[in-house]
């Protein structure tokens, strides 16, 4: 179980170490990435078996020797190891392999697992805000290294956003320190609801939202990323829409669930969603280019995500995970079929005589963001919806009212495009047979055709994707089930500070401080 | 209900005293006409005359079989709808069918009619088909109005039980005085007499449907209208002047209901149709809605 | 297992094997066992239609805390039954010749998918309507939704595509109202299951019902194409290829009837609806749903009479006949939802009838432009009669089926005493007897063109689905009946008193309709007019088509003198000016809005320094949070606390 903490430390070491090693052998610094990679997956499949009871049982596991809250600990339950197995996965599946360019990138990926891993897992906001800079700048260097002058631009555009955001964290998260005295979460959920349950623990939590939420792709801190997904490689967007995305929600639910008690910290952050959605669905409605699109329909679905958890009660939760994992989940794949279809999606028309296994593939996709009954998308927007017509107020008859007209704007768009594809009346089309696998040769000039031909990877991650929404439709019923159980472990405070401290009651917790 | 012979009775009976009383009709409107023009008009039998001539003629054409059926709906059509309509006596089936369902059944020789003109070919003859059934939009909005009221009034849409009813108690005219006005409006145009008559005026003849009925086609068209003269007349008087408790008093009613809107039509000149349409659209219209606004 | 399993099963099965024998020849024979099949497992069914108890699916799923569960009733029974019914004529009219032609025309995978399309939304079709909860109610509800959107976007045409969009839009609007209305269901009534929700709604307050009811009814409505929004449908019905607009034509709209009688009939209750009064009108809401039906009847049905494209006249037309149903549904009482529910029947008929005739006449001479026909009965004569058949049952005139509907709608009006809805109900038929014939005319009667001069016959394989269902159109008026007993076993299942029939009709005291009669006498009257016209007089020379004249000229068949062209032109004339395409301008108003939305987000997302206005905006907000009320001290305190440490 304590091997847990290697999740961080040896990408960590093997990023900085790479680099090192490239100097004697390329091959094998390579190697030593992929391999920390697998020995992640490995660690945790083994944790998974090992201590079968963790999808009852959360674990908390502390670094160093000191007990929390003086030490640092990690807290494992079922979300963070979802998440902490997800990182090395999906970085794997969307490893840079095609790129010829150079180690640096590959030792800025391995960064990114070990900041990726760190947040998710970190049960303190010093770390969090550690690591979550340590991703940040994983990630800006990863959009700069693409090649391209606009992903030069878009990276700093990103960097800007950033710091400012994460100025804005480290106040929020200094405010919170000088009302407390302490950093971890465990402990301050004990004293939240005495200390921040006020105007100023609210300003707290509105700073660190615009903190994080650069990363979530909040609204309004989120115009970095139309440029961003549009100028880097399809399988950093995905990664980035996919999983960084959903790894700083994460991390913002748990600090509003365990430091935030207050209603109106929910209706911030719903208010925040909900402006995300309309914004993001409604200039992807605009936008004339595909991957644009994608990015901003992942705006309007991350507004979702945060619409959901801003319900309170177990509907919120289990609607805001549900349409977290399944974006996580059809988002990347999006991504991954927009390899052959950059540029404008008038370009697309007659594709699907051409690959009509490809369209098809994308069609079951967007049929399940779209929230298509009995696709898995459907459920989650059922739970969206069910949760907001349980509360009142005026956000969530708000979001009832605006997330429908969002699905609506999303539909018309995915569809006009998926109409385009059936056009007919196309002339030659205008693929490009070398072995055109590799997307640093696409022109951004949008007006050329840039229909290429898909890499084998991307379509079996794509086929794989579609393959598994229509296993969930098959086990409804267990994975309602899991959903449940999920929601109701990330939900729960006490179980939090029970879990980190065991024999300490409240009491006692009173007197430390 | 009737007996099996009562009723075959009736069947012959009821269209045929029809077709003889929509020939006095004619010989009527004609002699009208003639007294105001101070003319001495036709002879008694003319009418029987006209129709001998006519199915006499040599040259008959057919433009085919829809031709040909199209007038035998036209004129069956009428036949059937005279089942419909009881008179002292004879009930036929209108129990079977009721108010609602003779309206309908009176646009089949309309629209067979139509058909038929359809298939002649002539644009001339289609021009007159457009404005026929225009005018039956026309006429047919108010027509209906005033049926709701009666029905309502008379909670039934069986035409013996209105008839029934206003021999027990009153007749419809003076319960519901503006919708008997607006009916008789509305009965200008079923008529087809002027000045709601272009699609069939004489002077239009060459533009309208009959530009193609030669002979008998011509002759199926003149019992037609026999057929229609009696039916306006004897729906007007079922629904407002009580029917008839015997022949006399029938006719009687029946060719006053239908003398009114002769003497009418021949003071006046056309309407357009579309003008025809605004003014039945407007004055009957607004007349029968506040008939039924009294009735509610 | 029971039945409706075995049903259910059945269709899926066949769906799957239809999607991967599409490219084979035998499949048009193939798809025509599979309807005759699934309408015997449906006959057996058919103790529902005389009362029979439901038939429940052995097949349930938990999820989310619900279950699912699939069941049938009369009404479902009914609808399922005329679902099989169009779909049977249908796969037999596409089995022959049209199937043939359309392969050569297009391809054998267009041909296939074409099958695939009906086949999918049979089973979505019988999906939706065998739900038994308003969760499986909405699964099925948007699997019939993207089923008619494939059988839409079958044709490559760029009308088409746009047609099939646009409808997809709208149908998506329409269930996420429902879906909306189905989440505020579930929070109101604590469950999803009908007896339940039944139960649940008679708790709620009118302002709560009040809100079900608009939710449901405008997602329900946009299905049926109901004003407002009827924009989308007859484009839509009328692009579909050939074939798949039969069936969609005849039945895929009626799918939002079904679901509007379940939800705001059975389990609402039309009481609860017509307890709600509207501010500011002198209705309710019952009312109002009433005169939404009875646009629905007059402003399709005239802008059909503007029509110059047969096909986009009967797509129209059944926009406007939707509108019939909902008016009879929503008069309440038994005669007139019998109509109602009857009309979907007749409806179906000879909406499909008079597809298949228009598809015919598209088979042979390539078109169904008005201006571009005329003439065709000699050519084309049984076709024709089917023409005449359904459009007299379109009309309402006796003694076709659509009379008998039409007729139980009236009565109900005139026994509820509505005399505006009567009225509006009238004008709607009224121009329906316009149009028809604007259809026949122009088509059929009039000049025959040079180059249809070659023009046979249609093809039997199409003709004989065409007799059959002229037949049915024919036999169902004369014997309504038949119908009227599924009907009034669909009224028992949704609480409604049946409608009390015998085999020719309804007998009330004051005055019934007994068909029968009616028939017996319009034919007694047709044979007296024939021995008129034929005995009588002497013979009649038949001449040759294009033996004409006008004006004292003879007409050249070169001339081309059908009249065809504006063909009201006097009616036009006065209510021209009363087309004024206002839902056009709103729909264009609501794009135009959205548009505007989108380039002001656009504003944002393309701002030079996002990152000073936010941080801006969020110094901003936070001083308000200080300052809101008066905690600033605290902040203060606070970090002077914090530095004293």
């Amino acid at each position: 179980m304590d091997n847990i903490v290697l999740l961080v430390v040896l990408p960590l070491l093997a990023a900085f170490l790479m680099p090192v090693v490239a100097r004697s052998s390329e091959v094998v610094a390579r190697t030593l990435g992929l391999s920390v990679l697998f020995i992640s997956i490995g660690i945790i499949l083994n944790v998974w078996s090992q201590s079968g009871q963790i999808d009852s049982q959360a674990v908390s596991i502390v670094i160093g020797g000191f007990l929390p809250p003086l030490g640092i600990n990690f807290y494992v339950d079922q979300i963070s190891l979802f998440f902490a197995l997800a990182v090395p996965v999906m970085v794997l599946l969307f490893w840079p392999w095609h790129r010829a360019t150079s180690i640096r990138e590959y030792s800025l990926m391995m960064l990114l697992t070990a900041s990726a891993s760190g947040l998710i897992l970190s049960g303190d906001l010093f770390n969090i805000y550690v690591f979550y800079e340590l991703l940040g700048i994983a990630s800006y260097s990863l959009v700069a290294i693409q090649g391209r002058v606009s992903a030069v631009a878009a990276s700093f555009r990103y960097l800007l956003m950033g710091s400012v955001g994460s100025v804005m964290m480290l106040l929020g998260i200094a405010i919170i320190y000088t009302q407390t005295g302490t950093l971890n979460l465990a402990h301050l959920s004990l004293l939240a609801p005495e200390k921040l349950n006020n105007m100023l623990g609210l300003a707290s939590f509105a700073l660190i939202l615009t903190g994080m939420g650069v990363k979530a792709e909040l609204f309004p801190v989120n115009s970095w990323v139309p440029e961003v997904y549009g100028s880097v490689s399809s399988n950093l967007a995905a990664l980035m829409a996919g999983l960084l995305s959903k790894l700083a929600v994460i991390v913002i639910v748990r600090l509003l669930i365990l430091l935030f008690p207050q209603p109106e910290a929910l209706q911030l952050m719903g208010m925040l969603g909900i402006l995300g959605v309309l914004t993001g669905e409604l200039v992807a409605w605009r936008s004339r280019d595909f991957v644009r699109m994608l990015s901003f329909s992942s705006i309007g679905q991350l507004g979702l995500i945060f619409l959901a958890f801003s319900i309170p009660g177990e509907m919120g939760m289990m609607a805001g995970i549900a349409i977290a994992l399944h974006h996580m989940l059809v988002k990347p794949a999006l991504f991954m079929l927009a390899t052959g279809w950059r540029g404008a999606v008038e370009n697309l028309s007659g594709v699907a005589r051409r690959s009509p296994f490809v369209v098809l593939l994308f069609i079951v996709l967007i049929l399940s963001l779209l929230g298509i009954p009995p696709l898995p998308g459907f459920w989650a927007k059922y739970l969206l919806m069910v949760g907001l017509s349980s509360q009142d107020g005026f956000i969530y008859t708000l979001g009832m009212i605006i997330v429908p007209l969002a699905m609506v704007i999303e539909m018309a768009y995915l569809f006009k495009i998926v109409m385009i594809m059936y056009r007919k009346d196309n002339d030659e089309p205008a693929v490009n047979n070398s072995n055109i696998v590799d997307d640093s040769n696409i022109v951004d000039d949008s007006n050329i055709k840039v229909v290429q031909k898909h890499s084998k990877w991307g379509l079996a991650i794509a086929a794989s994707v579609a393959a598994m929404l229509i296993a969930i439709v098959l086990q409804l019923q267990p994975a309602s089930d899991k959903l449940l159980s999920l929601a109701n472990q990330l939900s729960d405070r006490n179980y939090y500070i029970s879990t980190v401290f065991p024999q300490i009651h409240t009491v006692r917790m009173q007197s430390i401080k | 209900m009737t007996s099996v012979t009562e009723l075959l009775a009736e069947l012959l009976l009821m269209p045929f005293i029809a077709f003889v009383v929509g020939l006095a009709m004619v010989l009527m409107y004609r002699k009208i006409a003639a007294r105001l023009q101070r003319r001495i008009g036709p002879p008694l039998l003319q009418p029987i005359y006209d129709i001998v001539k006519l199915y006499g003629k040599e040259t008959q054409i057919s433009h085919g079989l829809i031709h040909d059926i199209g007038l035998v709906m036209a004129v069956g059509g009428y036949v059937a709808a005279e089942i419909f309509l009881p008179v002292p006596g004879m009930d036929g089936i209108a129990d079977k069918g009721g108010i609602i369902t003779l309206s309908y059944v009176l646009m089949v020789p309309s629209l067979g009619l139509a058909l038929g003109v359809g298939q002649c070919a002539n644009p001339n003859g289609s021009i007159g088909i457009s404005r026929a059934l225009t005018a039956m939009l026309a006429y047919d909005i108010p027509f209906i109005i005033v049926v709701f009221g009666v029905a309502t009034h008379y909670q039934s849409t069986s035409l013996v039980g209105m008839i029934e009813y206003q021999q027990i108690h009153q007749w419809g005219i003076f319960e519901m005085p503006l919708l008997a006005v607006a009916g008789l409006f509305a009965l200008q145009g079923m008529m087809g007499k002027q000045p709601f008559e272009i699609y069939v005026a004489p002077a239009e003849i060459a533009t309208g449907p009959m530009v193609e009925m030669s002979g008998k086609y011509m002759g199926g068209l003149f019992v037609m209208q026999t057929f229609q003269l009696y039916t306006a007349g004897v729906l007007y008087t079922s629904l407002f002047l009580g029917g008839g408790a015997n022949w006399f008093e029938f006719l009687v009613k029946i060719f006053i209901v239908v003398a009114i809107p002769m003497s009418v039509a021949l003071v006046f000149p056309r309407y357009r149709t579309e003008d025809m349409v605004r003014i039945m659209w407007k004055w009957p219209v607004m007349v029968a809605l506040i008939g039924i606004a009294f009735v509610l | 297992m029971s039945v409706l399993d075995d049903l259910l099963l059945f269709t899926a099965l066949a769906s799957v094997a239809i999607i991967v024998l599409r490219r084979f020849a035998f499949i048009s024979k193939f798809s025509v066992v599979v309807y005759v099949l699934a309408t015997v497992l449906l006959i057996k069914m058919s103790a529902l239609g005389y009362g029979g108890e439901a038939v429940y699916s052995s097949f349930t799923v938990n999820v989310l805390g619900q279950v699912l569960q699939w069941r049938f009733d009369a009404l479902s029974w009914f609808f399922a039954l005329i679902t099989l019914v169009v779909a049977l004529f249908t796969a037999l009219f596409m089995s022959g010749a049209w199937g043939d032609k359309y392969r050569k025309e297009h391809s054998k995978e267009a041909y296939g998918l074409l099958q695939v399309a009906l086949i999918l939304n049979v089973l979505s079709m019988l999906v939706l309507l065998a739900s038994g909860d308003l969760l499986s109610l909405f699964i099925g509800w948007e699997l019939v939704s993207w089923a008619s959107f494939m059988m839409m976007a079958l044709n490559p045409d760029k009308v088409a595509r746009k047609a099939a969009i646009k409808y997809i839009v709208y149908a998506m609007a329409g269930a996420m109202a429902i879906l909306m209305a189905i989440a505020m269901t579930y929070n109101m009534t604590g469950s999803l299951d009908y007896v339940q929700v039944m139960q649940g709604m008679a708790q709620l307050n009118n302002s709560q019902i009040a809100v079900l009811v608009s939710l449901y009814a405008i997602g329900f409505g946009i299905k049926m194409g109901v004003i407002p929004f009827h924009l989308w449908q007859a484009t839509a019905y009328a692009e579909t290829p050939g074939a798949g607009a039969v069936f969609m034509g005849a039945i895929s709209a009626r799918m939002g009837l079904y679901a509007l009688i379940l939800v705001i009939v059975q389990i609402i209750g039309l009481t609860r609806v017509a307890a709600i009064e509207i501010p500011y009108t002198f209705l309710d809401m019952q009312n109002a749903l009433a005169w939404v039906g009875a646009l629905t009847t007059i402003i399709p049905t005239y802008i059909a009479l503007k029509q110059n494209d047969a096909r986009y006249l009967l797509a129209w037309h059944g926009v406007g006949q939707g509108g019939y149903m909902l008016l009879g549904v929503m008069i309440a009482d038994s005669i007139g939802t019998a109509g109602g529910i009857m009309h979907v029947f007749n409806y179906a008929t000879y909406q499909a009838a008079l597809f298949m005739t228009v598809t015919a006449v598209i088979y042979r001479t390539g078109t169904s432009n008005f201006s571009k026909l005329g003439g065709l009965v000699t050519q084309m004569p049984l076709t024709f009669m089917v023409m005449v058949v359904s459009i007299i049952g379109l009309a309402g005139i006796p003694p076709m089926n659509g009379f008998v509907s039409k007729w139980l709608i009236y009565r109900a009006l005139l026994l509820d005493g509505q005399p505006l809805l009567f009225v509006a109900a009238v004008i709607g038929t009224l121009g329906t007897i316009l149009s028809v014939y604007k259809l026949v005319h122009n088509t059929f009667l009039g000049q025959l063109r040079l180059e249809h001069q070659d023009v046979r016959e249609a093809p039997l394989s199409m003709l004989i689905p065409m007799l059959g269902l002229a037949i049915i159109i024919f036999a169902t008026g004369v014997m309504p009946g038949v119908v009227l007993d599924w009907v009034a076993a669909a009224q028992i299942a949704i609480g409604i008193a049946p409608v009390e029939h015998n085999l020719g009709g309804i007998e009330l005291v004051q005055g019934g309709l007994n068909m029968i009669w009616v028939t017996g006498v319009m034919f007694y009257g047709f044979a007296v007019g024939a021995i008129i016209f034929y005995f009588l007089g002497g013979k009649s020379k038949h001449i040759h088509q294009y033996d004409n004249y006008a004006g004292g000229h003879f007409l050249t068949s070169k001339v081309r003198y059908h009249y065809s062209n504006h063909f009201y032109a006097g009616l036009m004339h006065l209510i021209g000016g009363w087309y004024r395409n206002i839902f056009i301008k709103l729909e264009y108003a609501l794009v135009s809005l959205v548009s505007f939305m989108s380039q002001l987000s656009e504003n944002f997302y393309r701002s030079s320094q996002p990152a000073m206005l936010v941080a801006a905006i969020v110094m901003l907000a936070l001083w308000y949070i200080m300052s809101a009320d008066g905690s600033a001290p605290v902040l203060v305190q606070g970090l002077q606390g914090g530095m004293s440490k």
